[in-house]
């Protein structure tokens, strides 16, 4: 029997890919074809983004900028 | 270290260029697609911001301040792409086929540079490639959520636009994400 028969909410599948969801709601995905095949698709897609690298700019960026910014007078 | 940058110390702005050059320059990288560009535009970003600290709202978080001008900057240079657009096929007062080979722009025959050989290094990858197809505002939103961690709450007072519509556009662009990765799995 489903314990928890409303589907999950986008919302929810999100909080669910990150395990956040609480486990009383988490529990409708034992029982819900539906909304375990979205959660997994939606569990993968996030998986890949947040596996994302950060690139660096090329050496002596802080260089570039600083020769363009005022440092103002300091008060010290 | 903002105030400390704020009382003149030099070693501050550049503490504040080395925490954020990352994060600044992969948003645009990814907005615009091109290195030498994205490092123009964040350059121009951290000259706005360190130029500008004296305005700076400190019940503003800083990094939400730099996001905003990279990602205003990115969208300014990309509408003003748009309007520059030129046609593959020559110019649009070009009314004979000479006129329009004269004019058309030629692809495809320019060996790829080392810059080039770098991008598709770096962005290359299959959700590279699908983040690429996202409407620049969907974009932005992805970034800021998945890479940078973002909530939707401060997306929303970044990119100042209604907490509703960086929901929407956030499940709109990872469905769209999951439509162009599965097409190129199929």
């Amino acid at each position: 029997m489903n314990p928890n028969p409303q589907h999950l909410t986008t919302d929810e599948i999100e909080l669910w890919a990150q395990g956040l969801l609480p486990a009383a709601r988490a529990l409708h995905l034992t029982d819900c074809s539906l909304c375990r095949t979205e959660a997994d698709r939606e569990r993968k897609i996030i998986l890949e983004l947040v596996q994302l690298p950060r690139f660096a700019p090329a050496p002596g960026f802080a260089d570039r900028v600083m020769a363009q910014v005022q440092v103002p007078t300091s008060g010290v | 270290m903002v105030s400390w940058a704020k009382q003149g110390h030099e070693a501050a702005f550049r503490e504040l260029v080395r925490r954020y050059e990352r994060p600044v320059f992969s948003l645009l990288y990814r907005m615009v697609r091109d290195r030498a560009l994205a490092e123009d535009l964040a350059q121009e970003t951290f000259i706005k911001v360190l130029n500008g600290l004296t305005s700076y709202r400190p019940e503003f978080k800083f990094s939400s301040w730099i996001f905003k001008i990279a990602n205003n900057a990115a969208i300014d240079h990309l509408r003003r792409r748009s309007l520059d657009t030129l046609s593959l096929d020559g110019s649009p007062s070009a009314s004979t086929p000479e006129q329009m080979q004269a004019t058309a722009l030629q692809l495809g025959d320019r060996a790829e540079s080392p810059l080039q050989h770098v991008e598709n290094r770096e962005l290359g990858s299959a959700i590279e490639r699908a983040i690429a197809r996202l409407r620049p505002e969907y974009r932005s939103c992805i970034m800021l959520r998945h890479v940078e961690g973002y909530s939707y709450e401060e997306i929303a007072e970044t990119l100042e636009l209604p907490l509703g519509t960086v929901k929407t556009y956030i499940h709109r662009a990872r469905n769209e994400l999951r439509v162009y990765l599965d097409d190129r799995r199929d």
